[in-house]
Order: C-alpha cells, then sequence, then structure tokens
C-alpha cells in the first residue's frame, strides 16, 4: 500500500534547523546555561599498556577552584553497565566501567577527573596531577597479533569455494589494507548533567538519548524513568555517539559528587581515544568466473582489530554475501586483540572497508577477462537476496548502472589503462557497486492537534544534521494536511516515545512510519469522535471521506473545548520479512593523477542510488553529497596514525587527520533511482546516508588503476604510494 | 601570563630587551595554535599588533621590496603579485582564506619550521632579514637566517621588523606537494628564481630537510649550462636532460625524513620533479616574455 501523495512528501524543503544553525543561536549541549555549573576535566593515560603506580593528586586538589579529584579507584561508584557487543547487547560502547580500576588498557584512558568551579580552573588543576605506571609494551599493529574468530560468529559458507575456483576460467586473488579512522564530527562528544535529589537530568550530543538514559539508570540504580536526557541539536555523529561512551557516566558522577551541574566537553584530541574508533583491517578476496564474466567463486577474509575487553568486529565480508549472485562462497571474519580503546560502528560500518576490498576486485577481476566493468557487475546481478534466497523488498541496481553510466558519459570500450593524458596528468574513470542492508527497529511517536491550528510530533529520535526535524515534519504534513511550518517537531527527549538510536541510516525508514501512524491516530480519533457525535457538524459523515485539515480540527476542537488532542503511534518493522531490505546504487568516478608527482585529484563523481522513496531530495541529496565526500576522504586521506611502539595517536587533530576541503571536491551529482519500496512500510522509505560511502573509495581507487595502471590496494591512496606501485618513475 | 602590547616599534624592543623570553604574536596563526595544544606556556606575549609600520610594505629605489613583517599572505597576493611572484605563489597555498588574512612572512620566520611556504620563494629570491633590537639593527642574509629545525638566527632581544626581496627581474615559481589542496602542511615544496639581470638561478627547499635550504650544487650546474651553451643570450630552448638533471641535484640537496607525511624517497622523488618542472615554466617563461619584449 502507498500513500497518498501530498505535496509535501518529495518536496525539496530547506532545512527547517537552517536559520538557528547559522545565526549561532541553536542551542548545542555545550551551550547548554545552568546555575552554578561546574565543569569537569578527564586527565588521560599516557601509556598505552600496564598498571598506575603512583598518582599525586595533592597539588590538583588545592588548585584554585577545584572542587573534587577522583582517581581510578572505583570510589565514584559507577555501576557496571553491559557494553553493545556482549551478550547482554547494552548501550555502552566499552563495557569497562570508568576509574574503576588502575590497569591501562589503551593510550588516553581516562585516569583521573578533576572538578572544578570554571572550565580553566579544572584544566589548571588537571595539569597538577602527577602519574607513575608500570609501563609493558603494547601490541598495536594488526600484524604482530594472533587473528581468533569472534565468539559466536560463524563462517558464512555457500556452496564451495575450492569447486568454484576449480571451474573458473579466471581467478583473482588480492590483499587489501585500510587503516584506522576516526568519525570526527564537527562537534565533541559533550555531557552535562544535573541531579535533583535521584532524579537525572542530562543534556548530552548522542546518536542514542534512550541508550544514555538506560546507561545511566544502571550505572547508578535508579529507575530509568527518573533519568531524562535530551539532544536537541547534533553536530554530527558518524557512529561516534551512537552507543555511550565513558565519559558520559563520568559527568553524572561528577554531578553528584560535587552536587552541582557539570559540564564534561572532550577535547579534540581526547575524541581520538574516547569514543571509538573505525578499526584497521586486512582483507583477502579471492574470486573466480567463467569468461563470460559469471562468478564461480567468491572468498573473502577479513581480519578487523578490537580492544582486550570487546568484540567488535567489522564486518568487511557482509556485503560481500549479498551483492552478487555466485553460488560458492566463503566469508571469513577474524579479529585481533590490540591496546586500544574499543572500536565501534563508524559510517557504514564493515561496508565501507569491505567495498574498496570486493568492488577493487571486481574491477581487477574486470581487467583480467577485459570486460567492461559495468557489464561484468550487470552479469553477476542477483535477482534475490542469493544469502537468504528471499526476494528483495526493492531493487533497481540496474537502472542505478544504467542511468549513473548515462550521466556519468562512461565508456565501456576505453578500458585499457594508462591511455588518456593530459601533460603529465593522466585521467581515469572507474566504478563500483553500492549497497546497505537496513536493520529494522521499532519506533513509537506522538502527535498532538491544537486548536490554534499548528501540530506537534515527537519522538525519541535525533537530528545528528542529517534533516530529521525538515523530514519528520514533511511526512506529519502529509498525514494532518497542514503546512510543515505550522507543525512543531520535538526530538531527541526521552520523555517522547522510544525510537531506536539514529545510526545504520535507519532513521526516516522506520521512524517515519511511526510519525504517520502517530499522525493518523490522532487524526482518527479526532474523526471518530466526530462522527459520532450529534453535536458536531461532522455527524455520521464517513471519515473517508471527510478532507482532513487545520479547519476540520481547529473547528471540532473549539466545538468541544479542548485546547488540544494527543495519540501515539507505533511502527513495528517485520524482522522475519519474506523480503531482504538493501538500498543499493552504482558510484562512478574521474580521477586526475600526476604521472610523476602521484598526486591524485578527483574530478567528478556521480552517485545514482534506489533508495526507495526520496522524501526530500534536498536533504537526501546532501546526505549522499556527504557520504561521497567521506568516500573520498577514505580513498585519499582519512588515516589514524597510531605510534608503532607507544600506541598513542600521532596527530589527534584535524590538521593532521585529513578530510577533504572544498578545495578536494570536483563536481558531485547525485541521481535518484527507483521507487517507493512496497515492502519496508507503507512510507517507502530506505536509508539513504550511509550508502553514499559505500563503494566511492573504490570507484576512485578502480579511477585511479584506469588512469595509471598502478593498483594501490592499501587505503589511503597517498602521493607516495602511486609513486611507488609506478613504474613511470621520473 | 603576561600581555604586552607595545604601542610603538621603539617601545617594542625596549619591552623584548626587558622581557627576552616574552613571545611576539603577529597574526598568531602559529603562537595560539601552540598555546592552545600546550606546547609553549610563555611568560610573556609581546602582541606586535598596535605597530602599524609591520603591515605596511614600501619599494627602495633599487625595486627591493621592504616587506613589514607582519604584513598578511592576502595583501601579498592581491598587491604584489608582480613584483614577488614566487611569493605571491607560495602565499596562495598557505592555510585558507582565514589564515591568509592572518599569517604573515614575519611569523613564517619566526617559528623557521622546514615547512614554511614562504622560506622556499625568500631563499629564491635572494631576500635578507632586517632583525632590530635596543642595540640595533643586523641585515641577516636569507641563506644565514634558518639554523636549524625550528630554530633562527635571531638574538633574544632581537625582533625582526622587515624582509627586504629583491622585485624579480625574471620569472618564479613555487610548488608544493600536499595529500589535500588546501589547509595541508608541505610533504615538500620548491621554489625556483630566473635573476637573467645577473644571469643567475636560485632555488629553495621546503620540507626536505631540518631547515629550509638552498640547492646550492643545482644552482651551480644551471649557471653553468645557461652560460656555457649561450641560453641566456639565444633564449634558445632548455634541453630536457639539463632540466632532468637540475631535478636530480635538486633532489641530492635534501636531507629528507620519512614521517607520517610522506617517505623519504618520496620526498626527494617529487623535488626532482617539480625542481624539473618548474625549471621548465620558468625558463619558456623568460622566453616568451624575452621575445616579447625584443
Ligand atoms: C589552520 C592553519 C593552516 C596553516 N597552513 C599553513 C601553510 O599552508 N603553510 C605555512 O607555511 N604555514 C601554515 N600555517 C602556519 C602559520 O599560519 C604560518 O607559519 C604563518 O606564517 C605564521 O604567521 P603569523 O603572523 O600568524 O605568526 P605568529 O603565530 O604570530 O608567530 C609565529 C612565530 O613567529 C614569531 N614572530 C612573529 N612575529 C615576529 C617578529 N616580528 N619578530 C620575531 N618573531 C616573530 C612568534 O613569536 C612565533 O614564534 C598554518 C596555520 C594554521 C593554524
Amino acid at each position: 500500500m502507498s500513500p497518498q501523495t501530498t505535496p509535501w512528501i518529495g518536496a525539496a524543503a530547506a532545512r527547517v534547523d537552517g536559520p538557528v544553525k547559522v545565526t549561532g543561536t541553536a542551542i548545542y549541549t555545550g551551550d547548554v546555561a545552568l546555575p552554578e555549573l561546574a565543569h569537569a576535566v578527564l586527565v588521560q593515560s599516557t601509556i598505552a599498556k600496564g598498571r598506575i603506580t603512583d598518582m599525586d593528586i595533592a597539588a590538583a586538589e588545592t588548585a584554585p577552584g577545584v572542587l573534587a579529584v577522583c582517581t581510578s579507584d572505583g570510589s565514584l561508584g559507577i555501576g557496571r553497565v553491559a557494553s553493545y557487543y556482549s551478550a547482554d547487547n547494552g548501550p555502552m560502547g566499552d563495557g569497562r566501567t570508568p576509574l574503576s580500576d588502575a590497569v591501562i588498557h589503551h593510550h588516553g584512558q581516562h585516569i583521573a577527573m578533576v572538578v572544578a568551579q570554571t572550565l580553566e580552573e579544572a584544566v589548571a588543576g588537571a595539569e597538577r596531577i602527577r602519574t607513575r605506571y608500570r609501563h609493558q609494551s603494547p601490541l598495536v599493529r594488526i600484524e604482530d597479533a594472533i587473528p581468533q574468530t569472534p565468539p559466536g560468529r560463524e563462517d558464512i559458507v555457500r556452496g564451495d569455494l575450492t569447486t568454484g575456483l576449480a571451474v573458473a576460467d579466471v581467478t583473482v586473488e588480492a590483499y587489501y589494507e585500510t587503516p584506522p579512522q576516526h568519525m570526527n564530527p564537527m562537534e565533541p562528544c559533550t555531557t552535562t548533567a544535573h541531579w535533583v535529589g535521584d532524579r537525572l537530568t542530562v543534556y548530552d550530543s548522542t546518536q542514542y538519548v534512550s541508550g544514555v538514559r538506560d546507561a545511566l539508570a544502571s550505572a547508578f540504580g535508579v529507575p530509568p524513568a527518573n533519568v531524562r536526557v535530551l539532544s536537541g541539536f547534533v553536530g554530527g555523529g558518524f557512529g561516534s555517539k551512537g552507543t555511550v561512551w565513558p565519559h558520559v557516566l563520568l559527568a553524572a558522577a561528577a554531578a553528584r559528587l560535587v552536587d552541582r551541574p557539570v559540564r564534561l566537553a572532550l577535547t579534540r584530541p581526547q575524541m581520538f581515544t574516547s569514543c571509538g574508533t573505525r578499526p584497521a583491517t586486512r582483507q583477502r578476496i579471492v574470486l573466480g568466473a567463467h569468461r563470460d564474466g559469471r562468478l564461480t567463486a567468491i572468498g573473502h577474509d577479513g581480519t578487523s582489530a578490537t580492544s582486550p575487553g570487546e568484540n567488535v568486529v567489522e564486518s568487511t565480508g557482509g556485503l560481500t554475501s549479498i551483492l552478487y549472485a555466485c553460488p560458492n562462497v566463503t566469508i571469513r571474519q577474524r579479529i585481533v586483540r590490540l591496546d586500544m580503546q574499543a572500536p565501534t560502528f563508524q559510517r557504514a560500518p564493515g561496508r565501507a572497508p569491505g567495498s574498496f576490498a570486493l568492488e577493487s576486485a571486481l574491477d581487477e577481476l574486470a581487467h583480467e577477462l577485459r570486460m567492461d566493468p559495468v557489464e561484468l557487475r550487470l552479469r553477476n546481478h542477483a535477482d534475490a537476496d542469493p544469502s537468504s534466497g528471499r526476494p528483495w523488498s526493492g531493487k533497481h541496481l540496474r537502472e542505478c548502472y544504467r542511468v549513473g553510466a548515462e550521466r556519468f558519459g562512461w565508456d565501456p570500450a576505453d578500458r585499457t589503462p594508462g591511455t588518456r593524458r593530459e601533460g603529465d596528468v593522466l585521467i581515469g574513470t572507474g566504478m563500483a557497486s553500492a549497497t546497505h542492508e537496513m536493520d529494522p527497529g521499532p519506533a513509537a511517536a506522538y502527535a498532538e492537534l491544537r486548536v490554534d491550528g499548528t501540530a506537534v510530533i515527537g519522538v525519541a529520535s535525533h537530528d545528528i544534521g542529517t534533516g530529521t526535524y525538515t523530514v519528520l515534519g514533511q511526512i506529519a504534513a502529509d498525514v494532518l494536511g497542514l503546512p510543515p511550518e505550522r507543525i512543531i517537531v520535538r526530538l531527541g527527549d526521552t520523555d517522547l516515545p522510544e525510537a531506536p538510536p539514529s545510526i545504520g541510516s535507519q532513521t526516516v525508514a522506520y521512524v517515519g512510519p511511526a510519525i504517520r501512524r502517530a499522525c493518523e491516530a490522532v487524526r482518527d480519533d479526532l474523526l471518530a469522535a466526530a462522527v459520532a457525535d450529534p453535536e458536531s457538524p461532522l455527524y455520521r459523515r464517513e471519515i473517508g471521506a471527510i478532507e482532513f485539515g487545520p479547519r476540520t480540527y481547529v473547528a471540532e476542537l473549539a466545538r468541544i473545548g479542548e485546547p488540544s488532542v494527543s495519540a501515539v503511534g507505533h511502527h513495528h518493522p517485520d524482522a522475519n520479512s519474506r523480503y531482504a531490505v538493501h538500498s543499493f546504487g552504482a558510484h562512478f568516478a574521474e580521477v586526475a593523477v600526476d604521472a610523476l608527482t602521484g598526486t591524485v585529484r578527483v574530478r567528478r563523481m556521480v552517485g545514482a542510488f534506489d533508495v526507495g522513496r526520496v522524501i526530500n531530495p534536498r536533504t537526501a541529496r546532501s546526505q549522499l553529497l556527504g557520504g561521497m565526500t567521506f568516500g573520498l576522504a577514505q580513498a585519499l586521506m582519512e588515516a589514524t596514525v597510531i605510534d608503532p611502539r607507544r600506541g598513542h595517536v600521532v596527530e589527534p587533530h584535524l590538521a593532521g587527520y585529513h578530510l577533504p576541503v572544498n578545495a578536494d571536491i570536483g563536481t558531485l551529482d547525485v541521481l535518484f533511482v527507483g521507487e517507493p519500496d512496497p515492502h519496508i512500510s507503507d512510507l517507502g522509505a530506505r536509508g539513504a546516508g550511509e550508502i553514499g560511502v559505500v563503494g566511492a573509495a573504490a570507484a576512485i581507487a578502480n579511477a585511479v588503476f584506469h588512469a595509471t595502471g598502478v593498483r594501490v590496494r592499501t587505503l589511503p591512496i597517498t602521493p607516495d604510494r602511486v609513486v611507488a606501485g609506478s613504474a613511470v618513475g621520473g | 601570563m603576561e600581555f604586552l602590547r607595545p604601542a610603538t616599534w621603539e617601545e617594542a624592543l625596549a619591552v623584548k630587551a626587558q622581557h627576552p623570553s616574552a613571545v611576539p604574536i603577529a597574526g598568531g596563526t602559529d603562537v595560539m595554535v601552540d598555546l592552545n595544544f600546550d606546547r609553549h606556556r610563555p611568560d610573556a606575549l609581546l602582541d606586535l599588533n598596535r605597530i602599524h609600520e609591520l603591515h605596511t610594505w614600501q619599494i627602495a629605489d633599487d625595486d627591493t621590496v621592504r616587506l613589514g613583517a607582519s604584513v598578511p599572505y592576502s595583501k601579498i597576493i592581491d598587491a604584489l603579485p608582480d613584483r614577488l611572484p614566487g611569493l605571491a605563489l607560495g602565499a596562495r597555498t598557505v592555510g585558507s582564506p582565514q589564515i591568509r588574512n592572518r599569517g604573515s612572512v614575519g611569523g613564517n620566520l619566526g617559528g623557521a619550521s622546514p615547512a614554511g611556504d614562504a622560506h622556499p620563494p625568500l631563499l629564491a629570491s635572494g631576500a635578507t632579514v632586517e632583525a632590530a633590537s635596543v642595540r640595533g639593527t643586523r641585515l641577516i642574509p636569507i641563506d644565514d637566517f634558518y639554523l636549524g629545525v625550528k630554530r633562527n638566527a635571531l638574538e633574544p632581544d632581537e625582533l625582526i621588523r622587515a624582509i627586504h626581496i629583491p622585485s624579480a627581474t625574471g620569472p618564479q615559481q613555487f610548488a608544493k606537494v600536499g595529500t589535500r589542496n588546501a589547509m595541508v602542511i608541505a610533504v615538500c615544496s620548491f621554489a625556483v628564481a630566473l635573476h637573467p639581470r645577473a644571469r643567475d638561478v636560485r632555488t629553495g627547499i621546503g620540507s626536505a630537510a631540518p631547515t629550509p635550504r638552498r640547492a646550492s650544487e643545482a644552482e651551480a650546474f644551471i649557471r653553468a649550462e645557461l652560460d656555457d651553451t649561450g641560453l641566456w643570450t639565444s633564449a634558445g630552448e632548455l634541453p630536457l636532460s639539463t632540466a632532468k638533471r637540475f631535478g636530480e641535484l635538486v633532489a641530492r640537496a635534501a636531507a629528507p625524513i620519512d614521517d607520517v607525511r610522506g617517505s623519504a624517497a618520496y620526498r626527494r622523488h617529487a623535488l626532482a620533479v617539480m625542481a624539473r618542472r618548474t625549471l621548465l615554466w620558468t625558463w619558456n617563461d623568460h622566453r616568451a616574455t624575452g621575445r616579447a619584449a625584443a
């Protein structure tokens, strides 16, 4: 069932939060002003492994303005909260209780906290702490550790890989490496906590208000109902705010300790050791194919790094099991334990590094076969989900290839590497497939109609810069028959009905339908009462025939003397759907490579995506532009450098951790292909954020190969790697 | 921390003499970053921003530009690209518009980072640093200015007042390799300036040795080549093999290290490429303008 479409669905509405953001009046967590606000500052370990043997805090305790100094002695009384990756599937990113013991698990671990009247006094106090350690050599390189099978995780095996390779006419085998990365949202993680008796209010920059509430409730032994978490604006998350990190618990502990509201803001350098990372991966891909391009075998072995205590798996092989029709597939996922903080999901987890390897390998195969890489993918198109046999809920990947190639001007005949030259600059084109799996989560939402002709909708979801305020307003407008500017959208508050975390590109897809349900409920309740009420002008009218809008409900509310009516709606996506639910896409990239210095510039990219129904092409396009830009970052720049001996991040700041600047981005083109997904929900929208990242790096790497004949299998593709792989020299 | 704000140059020198450890602050684009990262905690800051003359420049009779120490890069790009083309090209690659509006050549010299983008063009133009103290004024040839990693020839009581840079008499070039198109610390950089009247070619290497430095052997080689083959007079084509050899010698002059931004081997390679290219560009420019003038 597809909804009737009013002009609001599909409208390219501007972001409703734009004006407050560009005028600096949006209140982020760090802007929340509370009387008597004190400030907490964290002291972090300067070794990566060992024990604290002594900590001298006397000078800190007597420093001006200092209210409290807490060490790693467990005296804060924070209860254990399960991690997201444990069997209990809790809300924490790392299950170790902060400041609970003297063991150091990673460089930058929180080892003390200073609370003071002002931020400056807290910083000055923290600097007076002297720490002694017993130091052990950390294990920090993925090569130095022994891979293990993650507990409870089985290899994915379909058919028989050996047989598949034996019948192949052509095989390709290659190793790929991707570095650790950090999310680096613009807004560093910040928490402001305030206790009144045993009631706790927390302002937090988070992608998961309900998770923060649950974590705090169990850490401090109070009922969840006593904890309210607010997160009105979030300056990006990219996964760093998707689980709860120790500093959130510490902020609340500090506020309880000093009996005042406390703010704790991580610094940019602290963001590199306090709220997760995308771990490094090592991948091996083996492909077998017939001469005509049909795949006979895919083997994908991925190894990713995790911390000593958490079993976090960067699932590089996830997309490999569904992207192509192939009878013989083996996917193995291993982890190695390094002395690092627990990694977590970051922008298309698993799929971003996994697609780099798989889609590079497909390109290597196309080259071996002397076949157009688009054609190779079409020949292996999976008409149903090959991992489960289920039909797709909606899939227009063929159109993505076709429409993208057409817009890009893809030339299937021009596939010989190193043949297009403009002076010293080599030009190349490359492409890759994209896919993103949806992870259904139940959501509830609230809707209220008011006698002044406005409406309020609310859900404990978030706008992490993605446009949620705008898009949910459009969805409500569609049902309620009033313009979005008359709808107040409330987000980021645990007092509102619960929604899943804003991760995995799922908000519009699963929270959107809950908004519809809530709006329908409040509308239908009001109409049901009206048609049954002899006093109402709507008495005995047929509900479906009533044109609903502000005029209808304002009159009804005025007549019955109610200022407002409200309802809650629920959306329970079918976890055991008959359908496999994925978004799809295709990337095309053109690069210009300096043949001699090896510098790579991406001149243009085209991404064609099938994300189901596009509620707002303007915000959806922005999401995909952002995704493609992060894909470019992954291809050419992004990498966290860890010192191999001491285990610290070498340049924990944005001067050293490179993301693209405006001047790096040529022309990016986003095309929407496809139609409303009839099976995901009656809204028909699937995820439209992270898929922009998936495959983008491979498209660029493939274009670099086409330009130069150099296959760089280690990200990022820096100038020295291009030169090292090049026979040109100079 | 004391914050000293002299209103005149003389007052600044007096303050610096009194507080030799005071850290001068011009645009602040290095100083503030250091303070923020707690790399330095000076007991005093000496703010030079009230001293107007440091933001001005004059042209001397011999066409030398006397560039005030605090003149920001954006001014150099706007007002001096004809007289100081090499420096203006380098200035264009510095940071972002905000950084170019604040950052200055005096600050670049004060910091003396091997990666500073002003240094290679200053070396190639043969600039002189005007350093002053209550004891008097010294003119330090740029070749003697850089002493070590982030160390320069200034005495503790000295301040840079101006940089004297001869106006270009021939084409100049600057090239930089970085992993992105702006806001990037050079992996390595190179500047070359032709001085047709003096029949000289000068160079500057950045980010590939403990200090910015010239490639003396490469300069001697190209000077001799141009003389021996009569190319200055004939304005003929520069053989590619000569440019290549020049590039190799530039690479040899470097003493790079492996670091997170690139390997030593890559830096040498890239320097050879940049040197060859920029030499050919400047020479071809020289031939074109020479012909136009003739
Ligand atoms: C985001 C960012 C990007 C950057 N990108 C680049 C880049 O691409 N290329 C590049 O070269 N640099 C770059 N820098 C560094 C910086 O902008 C330059 O080194 C700039 O030239 C410094 O000038 P300033 O006037 O801001 O110096 P300040 O920070 O004021 O001073 C720098 C140093 O010089 C000393 N000093 C200043 N004036 C005098 C004086 N008159 N006499 C004696 N000593 C003095 C100071 O004490 C200090 O040691 C960047 C910095 C930032 C923050």
